[in-house]
């Protein structure tokens, strides 16, 4: 009874209504534009650091805040401040660098070049603390176990991983078992002694540096040159990338693929682990196609995929997650900012606040008794016991929507078309159309309305969304209002203009035809099998 | 078996004394609305024929607003009196011929006072009817058949009555409010008599007559002053002053008066007894309503182009309501000076809030059938049904679907199709073509088309509406401009089980839509999108239709049908060919028969074996609609039936005015189940109803969107059928409705009183002792409050009544 009730009270609003015209709606995608899950990668602010020398071969952010960024890039690493992306300090190297990572107290950094050397850094001082001899070939990756912070675990293209003990620039242990070039490693970010080490013949190996025997503790075997390894942040998975695919594989579980993805192109350089604001973490991978794709390995798709102008070759993301960093063959950083929400701090705000707050209620609660009751603005927002009426919502009407309110339809198109917003010209003409009235508007203009309408038929009569009301119309213009249009000088531009425009509409009509004439006999074969 | 869709509109409706009901004649029987809750409340049931006046005994004092008495007068020759609040039919007098107006002088001029004076008034209880004398109607003479006369409603049998005026044909009776005049309009001219006080039976009324140059169509008297104005059909009001001031008032001194008639009578006509006559001109097209607020101090007018205008009577300033999208028929004002209420011709009763004329609420009843362009008529399908719930959606006229409850006979909702203002009168240029609900009802699909102007500016829209999870209205989901480039829809079918539906147009290929809301499983975001085209040999598709698990779509390509699967998109096999195109196109519920109508130039109604991929067979029948049952192989469809059949001496009988009939065909079986035949087929469509399983019905809207719902197998309609069907509009009730349906048959424990003639004000007196029956029995059938509480009080002071008595 009651529903049935709300909708008599409905009805009455419907019998008296002013419509207002409205432009034709326009198709919306099919597909969502905008998930979460795109809005959050898209809304890093981007931000380029230019002209770095040849490629951006590795990129790490230090664990601690502020978190300052290394980039290698040639012969040298430049660190920079995360926050402004300006460039603090720099360190050279004998030859290239292929490999940059932090400790985990940010204090020091650890690079490796393809002369062999591994060196250590300390992020305050110019010179290397600690030059670690011992690669035969160049190194091509190092990198500090998740917590420990006296070793070093280093492999090159001698296919020897080796096991550093750091203070005493000593080699603890040489990891032999790979056959090939090893490219790329990770440690544990669980056990500081667990890490895994890819190579160029196709295996990912897992190592102890406790089992001192020199043999791996598990192999994986990606089936194609591996380019980067990482450990996602259970430790028990890790995700690989070679050629052009990345895997997921679950190592407690005996070293089972999970899952892998293979839409990109060309190679895939790089792998790092994000963290979204809801604290789930994605696998973002960068590849020489130029794209970045992030996967979901939970539900092993891939949620959002951005196209950068030169091939990719490193991938660093903040640890706080508000910066992304991707280093291009063409020596460009491309970072991506975001600004971040300080909930930390918020939280700690609303501690100190809850006692004002109350006090603020407490003081706001206004009774009618009281001399401030009667002073309150417009901008008083309702208390919780307020009853609400909402004021009914005016109608706005536009400018031409009043005058064919008032059957003022010459007037009413004259305005609109001074508006210069063609969506709502033809709305309107469609509504004078309704209303058999656009023929004797058209033959009630004046000469400068005539031009303006001219100018306007002559803009947008082949706009394909307009054209089936507009060339129609041109045409009855022009025949009607022949003679006022004829040997006038103001017209002649505007008419050489028409003739032009609907010239070479009818070429494009020509080519699109001998187009299909093209297309329509494969169409009929390609049915027919 | 349910029938309503009865026009509210046919007479002015009446407020109760205490604004608080509403009496719309409805048919044979008067409806009682609630002001409050725009609902039905009771009937007044018991004429046999269409009721044209309802008069509600007016009360003089506030403590009489309670009274619930009306007198109502019918096309079946019976004036009758009624308790409404009961309701209880109290007198019933017998006037011999149809009576098309009557109106009740005494009423309004000695309004009952006490019961004891009313009773010695009673015997001159004035009526003046206006009748039409069917005695004299032969075929083609001119005889005058409409009588003006005077009845004395005090007498059980009423004699012929003294003629006062014959017209041509039978004209309605204006009053004026005070009770004095009362009047006809005939053609160009007003006839006015006053009415004779002192109430002598035999004193005779004088009359005048005012002129004008147009046909005048409505006219009224002012309440206090004699002031008469009147609408022509060229949209004027015409005001006239001091009416009567010689004729009428000095009577005998008339010849005298005439003499003096001096120039200065400005704009009135001829020898016209009125000081002055002034004329407004605001209405574009003829004006139908004219009424004087109670107080004289306005004036209400309005007409074709639906606009509500108010007149300060002295001053001639304007007010109006505008757009209300129909041209009004009649407008009242009720006791309650803050409600009051305007009919419209479109079957809806608005009522108004009243200094600020804003609509409170609407009576809907069920909107009648849109004006199409010639070009459309027989293609357009403008009703639709939802099965489970009975509900039809049918195109109006203000570019709406209103959504109408067939099974309580009541509107819902109406949805804005086309964002426009309709104004009755205009040409037209939009028109909603085509309407269809899918099985469930959850999804609505229109298709309207704009018409060009001189070639220019044509548009063809098809829109998807997704209906609100709780109330029963639809929210625009998609449009698609131009669904088939610029030909028309011809027709939409909706797939049984999927959220798919096809377009087929004219322009020689079809569509299939489906929703892309499945995966993501919320309807708000949810749209249409072209799944597959196809077409066939370039022929115009005229109908489709979706096999009952949906898994065949058939198209009709002008005289074949094609089978399509509607997933992959692939021609499965062409039925061979018809005589003539395929208008409407049906699967017979879950079986392989298909049925096919097509009506120009030749009309067939042909049932195809879809697995055998041929014709079983076919009638030469022009076919209205076409409907199954889900379940069964039944069928049924709407026949017009053929002239040829109809003028056939022996059979003229039964078809009387009857054009159409239903089929009812099972399946293979060429010979129909049952045959029922209905009037104003034209135009009309039917649905099978499958609301709860157990009982399949048959619901059929004829032309003018009245409707019946039966049971196409029982017995009890089949005896009709088969005898003498008696039509829809001359069939009586065979089921109760509203408040008897709910709360049964109220005891007839008055029925004695009734019979007592002189009883006729008397409610309150009662020669039985009606308190020892009436609270025996469920207190669901207890008489109203009021009435009750009188009756109880009356047993406890049995003196009273005594007194009376």
């Amino acid at each position: 009874m009651e529903e049935e009730l709300r909708v008599r009270l409905n009805e009455h609003h419907q019998v008296s209504k002013v419509f207002p015209v409205k432009p034709k709606s326009t198709a919306k995608p099919v597909s969502e534009s905008e998930t979460p899950e795109s809005r959050y990668w898209s809304s890093f602010k981007p931000h380029s650091i230019p002209n770095l020398v040849s490629s951006i071969s590795a990129l790490a952010f230090s664990p601690v805040h502020p978190h300052s960024l290394a980039v290698a890039h040639s012969a040298s690493v430049s660190l920079f401040s995360s926050l402004s992306l300006s460039s603090s300090r720099r360190f050279s190297f004998r030859d290239v660098v292929s490999s940059v990572c932090f400790r985990s107290d940010g204090a020091l950094f650890a690079a490796c070049d393809l002369s062999g050397v591994v060196q250590v850094f300390d992020i305050k001082e110019r010179m290397a603390l600690r030059s670690l001899r011992s690669h035969t070939a160049p190194a091509r990756f190092v990198k500090y176990p998740f917590q420990d912070k006296l070793h070093l675990v280093s492999g090159g293209d001698d296919g020897v991983v080796k096991y550093w003990d750091v203070a005493g620039s000593t080699v603890i242990s040489d990891l032999l078992g790979h056959k090939d070039y090893v490219r790329c490693g990770d440690c544990s970010p669980v056990n500081d002694s667990m890490f895994i080490t890819g190579s160029y013949d196709h295996t990912v190996k897992v190592w102890d540096a406790r089992v001192d025997k020199s043999k791996w503790i598990a192999e994986i075997n990606h089936g194609l040159p591996v380019e980067d390894v990482v450990y996602l942040p259970s430790g028990g998975m890790i995700a690989t990338a070679g050629g052009n695919s990345v895997k997921v594989w679950d190592l407690i579980g005996g070293g089972k693929m999970v899952c892998s993805m293979e839409s990109h192109n060309k190679t895939v350089t790089s792998l790092c682990v994000g963290r979204m604001d809801s604290a789930e973490t994605r696998l973002v991978s960068v590849a020489l196609d130029g794209y970045m794709k992030v996967f979901d390995y939970g539900r092993a798709k891939v949620t959002y995929s951005m196209r950068f102008p030169a091939p990719l070759m490193s991938l660093c993301l903040s640890p706080d997650g508000s910066t992304r960093v991707i280093g291009g063959s063409n020596g460009v950083v491309f970072a991506g900012k975001k600004k971040l929400r300080d909930a930390g701090e918020k939280k700690s705000l609303s501690l100190w606040s809850v006692r004002s707050e109350v006090d603020e209620s407490r003081r706001r609660a206004l009774r009618p008794t009281y001399f401030r009751y009667f002073q309150r603005g417009q901008s008083e927002k309702p208390s919780k016991e307020d009853y609400f009426v909402k004021q009914k919502k005016g109608l706005k009407l536009a400018r031409h929507d009043k005058l064919l309110k008032k059957f003022r339809h010459k007037e009413a198109l004259v305005s609109v078309l001074e508006e210069k917003k063609p969506a709502n010209v033809v709305a309107v003409m469609e509504e004078l159309v309704a209303r058999r009235k656009l023929m004797k508007c058209v033959s009630n203009m004046e000469e400068g309305e005539l031009g303006m309408l001219l100018g306007f038929l002559q803009r947008y009569c082949t706009v394909q969304r307009y054209s089936g009301l507009l060339m129609g119309l041109t045409k009855k213009v022009l025949e009607t209002r022949a003679e006022d249009i004829k040997g006038k000088n103001e017209f002649k531009g505007l008419l050489r203009n028409l003739k032009r425009e609907v010239n070479q509409e009818i070429r494009i009509q020509q080519s699109l035809l001998e187009i299909q004439g093209v297309i329509a006999p494969l169409m009929r074969i390609a049915g027919r099998s | 078996m349910i029938r309503g869709g009865r026009s509210y509109v046919t007479s002015p409706p009446s407020f109760s004394n205490d604004a608080k009901k509403l009496l719309v004649c409805t048919g044979n029987t008067v409806s009682v609305f609630s002001a409050a809750t725009g609902l039905q409340v009771t009937s007044l049931e018991g004429h046999t024929a269409p009721v044209t006046t309802l008069i509600v005994v007016p009360a003089s004092s506030p403590a009489q607003k309670i009274l619930c008495y009306c007198w109502t007068a019918s096309l079946d020759g019976t004036v009758r009196h009624w308790d409404f609040s009961g309701p209880e039919l109290l007198k019933t007098i017998e006037a011999q011929h149809p009576i098309y107006s009557m109106v009740i002088p005494s009423l309004l001029s000695e309004p009952q006072q006490q019961i004891d004076k009313r009773r010695q008034l009673s015997d001159k209880l004035v009526a003046y009817v206006s009748v039409e004398d069917t005695s004299v109607v032969k075929e083609g003479s001119k005889e005058l058949r409409g009588h003006i006369r005077r009845f004395n409603l005090a007498k059980p049998r009423i004699p012929r009555g003294d003629t006062l005026k014959e017209t041509a044909e039978p004209e309605s009776i204006v009053i004026s409010p005070s009770g004095e005049f009362f009047g006809i309009r005939h053609k160009c001219k007003i006839h006015i008599w006053d009415v004779p006080s002192g109430g002598s039976r035999h004193a005779v009324s004088r009359k005048m007559t005012l002129h004008h140059s147009k046909f005048i169509n409505v006219f009224a008297f002012h309440p206090t002053e004699r002031i008469v104005v009147a609408g022509d059909v060229t949209g004027r009001v015409l005001i006239w002053r001091g009416v009567g001031n010689r004729k009428l008032a000095l009577g005998n001194q008339k010849k005298k008066v005439r003499a003096m008639v001096d120039l200065d009578n400005a704009g009135v006509r001829g020898e016209d007894d009125a000081e002055s006559c002034t004329t407004w001109h605001w209405h574009s097209a003829e004006v139908n309503v004219l009424n004087f607020s109670s107080d004289g101090a306005y004036l209400y007018s309005g007409g074709r182009e639906g606009v509500l205008v108010v007149w300060q009577l002295d001053t001639g300033k304007k007010k109006f309501l505008p757009r209300i999208g129909s041209p009004l028929l009649y407008f009242m004002w009720s006791q309650d000076p803050t409600l009051s209420s305007v009919v419209c011709a479109d079957n809806q009763i608005h009522l108004l809030k009243m200094p600020s004329m804003e609509i409170l609420r609407t009576i809907s009843g069920i909107k009648p059938p849109p004006s199409l362009p010639r070009m459309y008529e027989g293609l357009a399908s403008t009703v639709a049904f939802d099965r489970s719930s009975g509900i039809a959606a049918l195109c109006t006229e203000n570019y709406c679907v209103q959504l109408y409850n067939l099974l309580n006979d009541r509107g819902i909702s109406e949805i804005q199709v086309c964002e426009r203002n309709h104004q009755p009168g205009d040409e037209i240029t939009v028109v909603v073509t085509a309407v269809a609900l899918s099985l469930d009802g959850s999804v609505m699909s229109t298709t309207e088309v704009k018409l060009p102007e001189d070639g220019i500016g044509g548009l063809v829209s098809l829109k998807f509406w997704m209906s609100e999870p709780d109330s029963k209205t639809f929210t625009l989901s998609t449009i698609v401009y131009e669904p088939h480039r610029d030909a028309g829809v011809s027709a939409i079918a909706f797939h049984p089980t999927r959220r798919m539906a096809v377009s087929t147009s004219f322009g020689g290929d079809f569509k299939i839509w489906v929703c892309n809301s499945e995966k993501n499983q919320t309807d708000k975001d949810s749209s249409w999108i072209c799944h597959a085209v196809g077409s066939y040999k370039k022929k115009p598709m005229t109908a489709a239709a979706f096999s009952g698990d949906g898994s065949v779509l058939a198209v009709a390509a002008e005289n074949v049908i094609t089978l399509w699967n509607p997933d992959k998109n692939i021609l499965l096999s062409v039925l061979g060919a018809t005589l003539t195109p395929i208008t409407k196109l049906c699967f017979a519920g879950k079986s392989e028969f298909l049925v096919a109508a097509s009506h120009f130039p030749r009309p067939e109604l042909s049932v195809w074996n879809a697995s055998k991929l041929s014709l079983s067979w076919s009638y030469g029948l022009r076919i209205e609609a076409v409907t199954s049952a889900v379940d069964s192989s039944s069928f049924a469809v709407l026949a017009l039936i053929p002239k040829s059949f109809k003028t056939d001496e022996s059979k003229e009988n039964i078809f009387r005015s009857r054009d159409g009939a239903i089929l009812l065909f099972n399946g293979s079986d060429p010979k129909p189940v049952s045959i029922w035949t209905v009037m104003q087929a034209k135009g009309g469509s039917i649905s099978f109803l499958e609301g709860d399983k157990t009982q399949v019905r048959l619901a059929y809207v004829n032309g003018n969107h009245e409707y019946v719902v039966f049971d196409p197998n029982s017995d009890e309609s089949h005896e009709r059928s088969a005898v003498d069907y008696d039509g829809l509009v001359g069939q009586e009730e065979t089921g109760d409705a509203g408040y008897t349906s709910l709360y049964g048959q109220l005891p007839d424990y008055d029925k004695k009183r009734m019979e007592d003639a002189e009883s006729l004000a008397t409610p309150f007196v009662s020669s039985e002792r009606p308190w020892e029956t009436i609270f025996s029995g469920s207190t669901l059938n207890f008489p109203p409050l009021e009435k009750l509480c009188a009756e109880f009080f009356e047993s406890l002071m049995e003196k009273r009544t005594a007194v009376v008595e």
